[in-house]
């Protein structure tokens, strides 16, 4: 077993890589015509989008950030908006607006490098009450409570003399799980290179860290502005998913399921906060027929992985994998 | 005397019922800040389940108005003791600051939608005999309104004599000044804890049951209170009672006076930009403690 193993270890990284390729290739054939699983699929990509840039600020960078929704929700109004109001093409409004979900983590960093642990906390979570509370009420822009309707898909694409269409929701997920795959690689290569050691630093002791000279506030505002990047990156691509764009899909409690996935798959880990977000995503779905459980699963499953699985499903997996290998 | 004059005093006395209300919830969230620096998330739940059991005190069982706050004290209590049995004292042993807060936003998001399939959306209309109004000149309020001033004052009074006067009290400061040492002067702090989060449990109960028949009761009545809550908390400064009671009478007071001038959709927009301005100048509050390790 343990030569097995080994061996697992030994495969290059494209390797990996190229699997992923083919499995999201795979499985929306997989799964049939079934709209409602591929709507899923679009789901988790987003999802994994999410945690994955939230594990950078909490998981990696160690701070209690509980705003993360109010960076999707950034992302997903200001492409709506550009598109609607300023006559942006799809492709610079997505830009556009991930950048400015980006300039918005970091002005939220300038709270993160004066403030630590539960007053962070507090500040983020008002954070993102403050913009949930500009999209209900500044009704001339975001149509208030009732919310945006009609968004089209993102326009079609032409790929080697192939044009490619979005109304489908097959060629939409090929497309939200490719950015969701670059958005992996940017991450896995920022963290595994000396700026992941920085951040890590930083999480495990602040003052040491800067004891050699690492600039804490700076580093903390690029954990922000990437993670708030991505996070804008995976809502502009929300509303021409869902078609609709109501405030409440970025209320606070949202930014709570975020952290559920992270905690759950296993944080400060790359691959952890993807399990966290397929298995909590997953998990809701196929417990619908008790009822709209989503938040219930997401509260219980966070409560029990703190108390009894602190590294989440990770640690329960390299738990068994040892006990096999004995 | 002019209208003027009256709508100010009118606004006023709004604020004020919502500030005792606010105070009643924050002042829990500071006190068990003080003796172990958590946050508890639940805090908000224990309102709303506070609010739930007195209505269904009254609606089932009969019960008189008056009782069902005792009840929903009783609720709280029960909650909170709970909350520290399976969260706060396993998880204080291994010694991690953010785990505990993670845990109890679990525990949050848990009850608040178990609430939500209990009891559905639909909000409940929580009708207490106490609703004759008062009229003096222009100016209007409930009974309830009265009673809301009455018992929040006196059980924030009974609590501020409590810490200061009594000897657990005193053992109580002794544990949020400095852990330790109160621990070497044979404190017993696992009991201690547990005491204040009870203690401030209950309190949250208890603002439940006074707030169902002001606003109306929902599953999500607590979460739109503990927001404001924690606002109150880091205006005040974290961990002081006299700093928490003047930052929640002044956020009911911005409140009313931001519907009144404003517009009540903003209200929260006005309290939590307040709240970041106030981490930006003075992250310590208005009346600042003396540990600052968390600024």
């Amino acid at each position: 077993m343990s030569e097995q193993l080994s061996i697992l270890k030994k495969i290059p990284s494209w390797v990996y890589y190229l699997l992923t390729i083919a499995l999201i290739i795979v499985l929306p054939i997989l799964l049939g015509g079934s709209a409602y699983w591929r709507s899923i699929l679009i789901t988790i990509s987003l999802n994994i989008m999410l945690a994955m840039s939230l594990n950078l600020i909490l998981g990696y960078t160690g701070q209690l950030h509980l705003g993360h929704s109010a960076f999707y929700g950034v992302g997903a109004y200001a492409t709506t908006l550009l598109i609607k109001k300023a006559g942006f093409s799809f492709w610079m409004a997505v830009a556009t607006s991930s950048l400015l979900a980006g300039i918005i983590g970091i002005l939220l960093a300038f709270f993160a490098t004066r403030l630590k642990g539960h007053y962070l906390a507090i500040a983020s979570m008002a954070f993102a009450i403050i913009l949930h509370q500009i999209l209900l009420n500044w009704g001339s822009m975001t149509s208030g409570p009732l919310g945006i309707y009609g968004i089209a898909p993102p326009p079609p694409i032409a790929l080697f003399g192939l044009e490619i269409k979005f109304n489908n929701q097959v060629n939409l997920f090929y497309l939200i799980s490719f950015v969701a795959l670059i958005s992996y690689i940017v991450l896995n290569n920022i963290l595994k290179s000396p700026i992941g050691d920085t951040l890590r630093a930083i999480r495990e002791d602040e003052v040491s860290a800067a004891s050699l000279g690492i600039n804490a506030k700076l580093w903390k505002v690029f954990s922000f502005g990437v993670g708030a990047m991505i996070a804008g990156l995976a809502g502009s691509f929300y509303p021409s998913f869902v078609g609709t764009l109501v405030p409440d899909a970025f209320a606070v409690i949202e930014s709570f399921s975020y952290l559920a996935m992270v905690v759950v798959g296993g944080m400060g880990t790359m691959i952890g906060p993807i399990i966290g977000a397929v298995v909590l995503t997953l998990l809701p779905e196929l417990l619908r027929s008790i009822g709209d459980a989503r938040l219930l699963v997401y509260g219980l499953s966070l409560t029990l992985v703190v108390l009894f699985m602190p590294g989440g499903i990770l640690q329960a997996i390299q738990l068994i994998k040892t006990k096999l290998i004995k | 005397m002019s209208d003027f004059f009256y709508l100010i005093a009118q606004q006023t006395i709004n604020g004020v019922v919502m500030g005792c209300l606010y105070v009643m919830v924050a002042l829990g969230l500071t006190l068990i800040y003080g003796v172990m620096n958590q946050i508890n998330f639940a805090h908000a739940d224990f309102v709303t389940l506070g609010g739930f059991a007195a209505y269904f005190f009254v609606k089932w069982m009969g019960g008189g108005y008056l009782l069902s706050i005792l009840v929903a004290f009783l609720a709280g209590a029960c909650l909170g003791y709970l909350v520290n049995l399976m969260i706060f004292a396993p998880l204080r042993e291994r010694g991690d600051e953010l785990r505990p807060l993670i845990a109890t936003i679990g525990v949050s998001v848990l009850l608040e939608n178990g609430a939500l399939i209990a009891f559905g959306p639909v909000p409940y209309q929580f009708d207490s005999p106490y609703d004759e109004t008062i009229r003096l000149g222009k100016i209007f309020f409930t009974t309830q309104s009265l009673l809301v001033v009455i018992v929040a004052s006196s059980s924030i009074a009974a609590l501020y004599a409590f810490m200061k006067y009594t000897f657990i009290g005193k053992a109580l400061r002794a544990i949020a000044q400095d852990r330790e040492t109160a621990g070497l002067m044979g404190i017993n702090q696992a009991f201690l804890i547990m005491l204040t989060i009870v203690i401030a449990s209950a309190m949250a109960g208890m603002a439940g049951a006074m707030l169902g028949p002001i606003l109306v009761l929902t599953p999500f009545a607590g979460a739109s209170v503990i927001v404001k809550a924690f606002a109150i908390v880091i205006i005040g400064g974290f961990g002081n009672m006299a700093g928490t009671i003047i930052a929640g009478l002044l956020v009911g007071l911005i409140e009313a006076f931001t519907t009144q001038y404003l517009d009540s959709g903003v209200t929260d927009l006005v309290v939590f930009a307040l709240l970041l301005i106030m981490l930006l100048v003075k992250p310590t509050g208005l009346i600042a403690e003396k540990k600052e390790e968390n600024v």
